[in-house]
């Protein structure tokens, strides 16, 4: 019938697409930090006088936390490409877990810092709350996908979900090293 | 006749300083290579309706040897040769070196005028930048509020007017004349009616016109005198400056010479008693967006001594 | 068609399956949830021509106020309104969605020989999104709260300080969510190009179409994020007082602008490119040659696309910054000339060396030709800062982008109307008016826009509603406006043509032109499935390797990737374009219309302050992508 090659040569079309969302999120953070260091660096003071440099220990550890939950997103999916659905899910899962109370504890300090220094005091603060909450959306964003994913893989595999599971990895990759970016330029003042 | 209005007082190509005359040059030059290039392209496409082969020819190396040559070796060559004339016409208008100019205008952009000050002086103008011929000066640009751009297009490129910052060119004028400039920057409604006359003058009557301007006016009498009264009870003074008064606002222009200017409202009027009282009526109607309220609750009869009060400010 | 007609009965019987298997929900319902690349064009065809329509009116207006010293048409708060309006229109809701949204919408799958896009739901989002973005855009105006900052939209004018109303909103908030879609739309023309052309479609063998769109879409997805964040810092600041570009509190002015021409002057090339591509396919099927330094017009096509990336502080020559900033740019934005004059001494020398025949729709690539020369040399002077430092914000620079951007740009787009009006339609246009229509709309372009370069040389800014008479500029512009209703004639006489041919129009057959990409092999209109059978790939040029497609109906009968089993198409390696898979295709969904509705619906909340209302959309967001993806494609 259908000439089907035995063996896929190229990732599939899914991925690709998660490929080209993440190109222009990342572009996204690109600008965000590319406007962090214009704006500093036609600023004398940075931070304005008076504001304190942003401690840097609860972010550092943060995103290193969530950078290592890629690894069971990355093994969760191995073990659904090895056909261990359950093993995938409890993966996700954990991964799951900490991400949310990575986000928990980071919305937090947000709306700790929010108590000291508003949003509206200076461009400062405003690419500082600007850029943070962008991340954390995208983090609050995978998480969302990977309940979905995780929902969906419960109740059977298809070649759409490991499609979807791998676009979603992917996705989880690039919030995590996005993490490193975005920790590394708001600590810019404690470097 | 396409360039019929080539002597227009806002002509780029009508220029009266070495550094507008080194833009014309520039672009006089752009022109004659631009309508080359453009005339091969001409020339290959009636070549290609003359000729309308009956059959195509599929020899690839005579369009190949066109295509690099004239969409590459040529764009190079001219690009580079265009480069350096840039390159060699760029530090004339570029921002002045220190100390190489003999004084200092401060212009300050605002919706919707100009205004001119001279550092070291206290002269402050508006809509009339007054300076000496054959003399260097630095214009230091600033803005009050929006984005405005400086331009006189005979003396000299155009220069933004930002928020934050202080942006300079120079202007060195030779020739005594009045040169027109114009906001170049979109900045509201009241844009397109935001000019101003850029007036050189032999040295002496400059100095002569900047030793004018810092003297305070003499008290009004007679009916100028109640329109004094007017002026400052009709809260003008809370816009408008006039040295010597209370009046002390810095949002509209500074009136304590408006009498010895042509125009008024950035040359949106001629500067004559009825054309100054029908401003002061209605200014929306004659600029749209100034900032400037009508007066027409006034009686007439105020109006006309606030006008003359106005006027003998000179 | 001759393809399924010489087939014998186990081909037609294959070809019937086909039918029903892609068979669409009739009426209007199929209309709102069609995942078909050719109705969504469609759409993106009709929707974009509203707007064009809206914008041409918005520039009458103007050039009436405009015709003489003094008129008083509309006063300048109107002006200033139409003046943003048209801009913003013509550039986001006109060409872009012309040139990418309906014409690579339409053709793109159908010249790799692909059934339909990597992700038609996507796609079908694409539009409503769009759709949903006009409508958002233009309630402003409805409401008498449009926007009248300018297209460009500077701080700090249009700070919540000197635009205190609604309109700059409607602008920020319309083009965030126009910016999503064609975001998306870019995305999904990438994977498409990359992985779903028919076997043997190496890259070197794809239709210069097709680079032109690659390159087009690789723009638009790294240059519409930056003016995304640009849009949000300017709503983030209007909203809720953060500080951005407020010198006063450590922002920066000329960061919006910064940030605006790093995503505008791409986005110049986003909107020739696609018109490159036209011409490309245009030029060689009225020639009958192929196109004269394939490989080189290839790759200056991708050139432009990434130097275009370095150039945006030309459009920022007079904001006072340090020389060698001017010059690094200065040089940058010389050197994008040299992809751009390969291209057209290709296009000039493919005609030289054919055998041209000048029909309708090569009339309007040889308008193209001339008027991108033009309007590309009149470019290049503005490259030369001094130069530019005086012309900048004068009636030269509005002549030199008219030039490029309708010159250009639309003229292809023209021609392309009646290139593949016979495709689409299965009817010819009428040629003679087609010529005619022509001369009207070229004669029109350069009476319109010509003068503008000599008033903008006698120092007429740009952006003014009125201007004084003893300036010179009077005959100029009364000139300017009287071209552009010749100009406006010329353009209904092409839609009389099109409406007309439409109804009374001669069939076209297949292929009326003997045009060589893929889209001329299969029927007029072509079937939903777009092939009966998925073509073999030789050449960039297959319909000249083998006019007959004999072939394909050898392969039809014997079922060789006629995949009449489902919704599917076969993906390729995105080098070699071998065959690697066949994917199974999404058909027909509510979600993507549903999904837009909840979006732009949340967008007029945001913009309306009703935060916990759009919170409550973007919760329906999500229900909605879940049932969009409750249903999954199979292979049948």
């Amino acid at each position: 019938m259908t000439a089907v090659a035995p063996a896929q040569a190229a990732r599939p079309n899914g991925w690709y697409g998660m490929l080209m969302l993440i190109a222009s999120e990342a572009t996204i953070f690109g600008a965000l930090i590319a406007t962090y260091a214009y704006l500093r660096f036609n600023t004398v003071a940075w931070p304005p006088r008076g504001v304190a440099t942003p401690s840097a220990t609860a972010p550092v550890i943060l995103a290193l936390v969530l950078l290592l939950t890629a690894a069971p997103v990355f093994l969760a999916v191995r073990a659904a490409a090895a056909g261990r659905r359950g093993s995938a899910i409890g993966l996700l899962a954990g991964a799951f877990v900490v991400q949310a109370v990575y986000l928990a504890i980071q919305a937090h300090l947000y709306a700790d810092q929010l108590s000291t220094l508003h949003a509206d005091a200076s461009a400062y603060a405003s690419i500082y709350y600007t850029l943070l909450a962008v991340h954390h959306a995208h983090v609050g964003v995978g998480l969302l996908l990977e309940l979905w994913i995780m929902g969906r893989l419960a109740t059977g595999w298809t070649p759409y979900r490991r499609t979807a599971l791998s676009a979603i990895a992917l996705y989880w990759y690039f919030v995590a090293v996005a993490g490193l970016a975005v920790t590394a330029t708001t600590l810019y003042p404690a470097w | 006749m396409l360039f019929a209005g080539c002597n227009s007082n806002q002509s780029i190509v009508n220029p009266a300083t070495e550094q507008a005359r080194q833009i014309d040059r520039l672009w006089w030059a752009m022109f004659v290579g631009a309508m080359v290039v453009f005339a091969t392209v001409v020339f290959l496409l009636v070549l290609a309706f003359v000729r309308r082969r009956t059959a195509p020819s599929h020899d690839d190396r005579r369009p190949y040897m066109v295509v690099v040559g004239g969409g590459f070796v040529a764009p190079v060559v001219l690009l580079a040769i265009l480069f350096g004339f840039v390159i060699d016409v760029m530090p004339a208008v570029s921002t002045p070196p220190a100390g190489s100019t003999r004084m200092t205008v401060v212009v300050i952009g605002h919706q919707y005028f100009w205004e001119f000050r001279y550092p070291g002086t206290g002269a402050i103008t508006a809509n009339e930048l007054h300076l000496p011929a054959n003399t260097p000066v630095e214009i230091a640009v600033r803005t009050a509020d929006v984005i405005h751009s400086f331009w006189v297009p005979r003396l000299n490129r155009k220069i933004d007017m930002i928020p934050g910052r202080t942006n300079r060119i120079e202007i060195d004028a030779p020739t005594p004349g009045v040169y027109r400039g114009q906001c170049s920057e979109f900045c509201g409604e009241g844009h397109a009616l935001m000019a101003f006359d850029v007036i050189v003058q032999p040295p002496a009557a400059f100095r002569q016109w900047l030793a004018n301007q810092q003297q305070t006016p003499p008290a009004p009498s007679g009916v100028a005198a109640a329109g004094l009264q007017v002026f400052q009870s009709a809260g003008c003074g809370s816009c408008h400056m006039i040295a010597g008064t209370s009046a002390v606002g810095q949002v509209g222009p500074d009136l304590t010479h408006v009498g010895s200017r042509s125009t008024i409202a950035a040359l949106t009027l001629p500067n004559t008693p009825q054309a100054l009282y029908d401003w002061i009526t209605d200014p929306q109607r004659y600029k749209p967006g100034a900032r400037m309220p009508g007066f027409s609750s006034l009686p007439a009869g105020q109006r006309h001594s606030l006008v003359a009060y106005l006027e003998s400010l000179r | 068609m001759a393809i399924i007609e010489g087939a014998d009965a186990r081909g037609v019987e294959r070809v019937e399956r086909l039918d029903r298997i892609w068979r669409e929900r009739p009426g209007l319902t199929g209309w709102l949830t069609t995942t078909d690349h050719k109705r969504i064009g469609l759409m993106y065809l009709v929707t974009s021509l509203l707007f064009f329509a809206a914008g041409g009116v918005e520039a009458l207006i103007m050039r009436t106020q405009l015709a003489t010293a003094g008129e008083r048409v509309v006063g300048p708060e109107r002006y200033d309104q139409l003046m943003t309006m048209h801009g913003v229109t013509m550039i986001f809701f006109f060409v872009i969605p012309l040139s990418t949204g309906a014409f690579g919408n339409y053709l793109i799958p159908l010249m790799i020989g692909a059934r339909d896009m990597a992700f038609p739901r996507l796609n079908a989002l694409s539009f409503w999104l769009f759709l949903g973005s006009g409508i958002l855009f233009y309630t402003g105006l409805a409401i008498g709260q449009a926007p009248d900052a300018g297209w460009f939209n500077y701080v700090p004018l249009a700070s919540r300080q000197y635009s205190p109303g609604l309109g700059i909103d409607f602008y920020a908030l319309g083009l965030i969510l126009n910016g999503a879609s064609s975001t998306v739309a870019a995305a999904n023309f990438l994977v498409t190009i990359a992985k779903l052309r028919a076997p043997g479609m190496s890259l070197n063998r794809m239709p210069l179409f097709c680079y032109a769109n690659l390159a087009a879409s690789f723009s638009l997805l790294f240059a519409l994020p930056v003016l995304t964040v640009d849009l949000m810092f300017l709503e983030l600041s209007r909203k809720f007082g953060l500080h951005f570009f407020d010198p006063g509190r450590g922002g920066q002015p000329l960061l919006w602008q910064d940030l605006f021409w790093f995503f505008g002057h791409p986005e110049v090339y986003i909107i020739v490119l696609p018109a490159f591509g036209i011409a490309t396919s245009i030029i060689p099927t009225f020639t009958r040659r192929r196109m004269a330094a394939f490989p080189l017009v290839a790759l200056a096509e991708l050139l432009v696309a990434f130097i275009g990336f370095g150039v945006w502080v030309h459009h920022m020559f007079t904001t006072g910054l340090p020389t060698i900033a001017l010059v690094f740019f200065a040089a940058a934005s010389l050197i994008i000339v040299i992809p751009s004059g390969i291209q057209i001494y290709a296009w000039c020398m493919t005609m030289v060396t054919g055998s041209p025949e000048f029909r309708t729709p090569l009339l309007f690539i040889v308008g193209f030709i001339l008027f991108f020369v033009f309007g590309g040399l009149s470019g290049i002077t503005l490259a030369a800062v001094p130069f530019d430092q005086q012309v900048t914000d004068t009636y030269y620079v509005v002549a030199h982008f008219h030039y490029v951007i309708w010159g250009a740009a639309v003229f292809p787009l023209l021609g392309g109307l009646y290139y593949w009006f016979p495709k689409v339609t299965g009817r010819m246009y009428h040629e003679r008016m087609g010529q005619i229509s022509f001369w009207l709309v070229f004669a029109g372009t350069n009476v319109t826009f010509f003068p503008m370069h000599i008033s903008g040389l006698l120092g007429m800014p740009r952006r003014v509603f009125t201007y004084p008479g003893n300036l010179g500029w009077g005959p100029e512009n009364f000139v300017s406006t009287l071209g552009a209703f010749l100009l406006t004639g010329g353009l209904v006489l092409i839609a009389v043509n099109l409406v007309y041919s439409r109804l009374r129009g001669e069939p076209a057959g297949p292929n009326p032109f003997g045009a060589p990409t893929l889209e001329w092999t299969t029927t007029s209109p072509p079937p939903p499935y777009n092939f009966a059978v998925i073509p073999e790939v030789t050449s960039p040029y297959p319909g000249w390797d083998d006019p007959t497609r004999e072939a394909d109906t050898r392969r039809l009968e014997r079922g060789e990737l006629v995949l009449e089993h489902g919704h599917e198409t076969p993906a390729t390696t995105p080098v070699d374009g071998r065959l690697d898979e066949i994917v199974s295709m999404p058909s027909d969904s509510p979600w993507p219309i549903t999904l837009a509705a909840v979006t732009t619906i949340g967008f007029a909340m945001v913009l309306s302050n009703h935060l916990i209302g759009a919170a409550i959309m973007a919760a329906l967001a999500a229900a909605a992508l879940c049932a969009w993806h409750a249903h999954e494609p199979e292979a049948g």
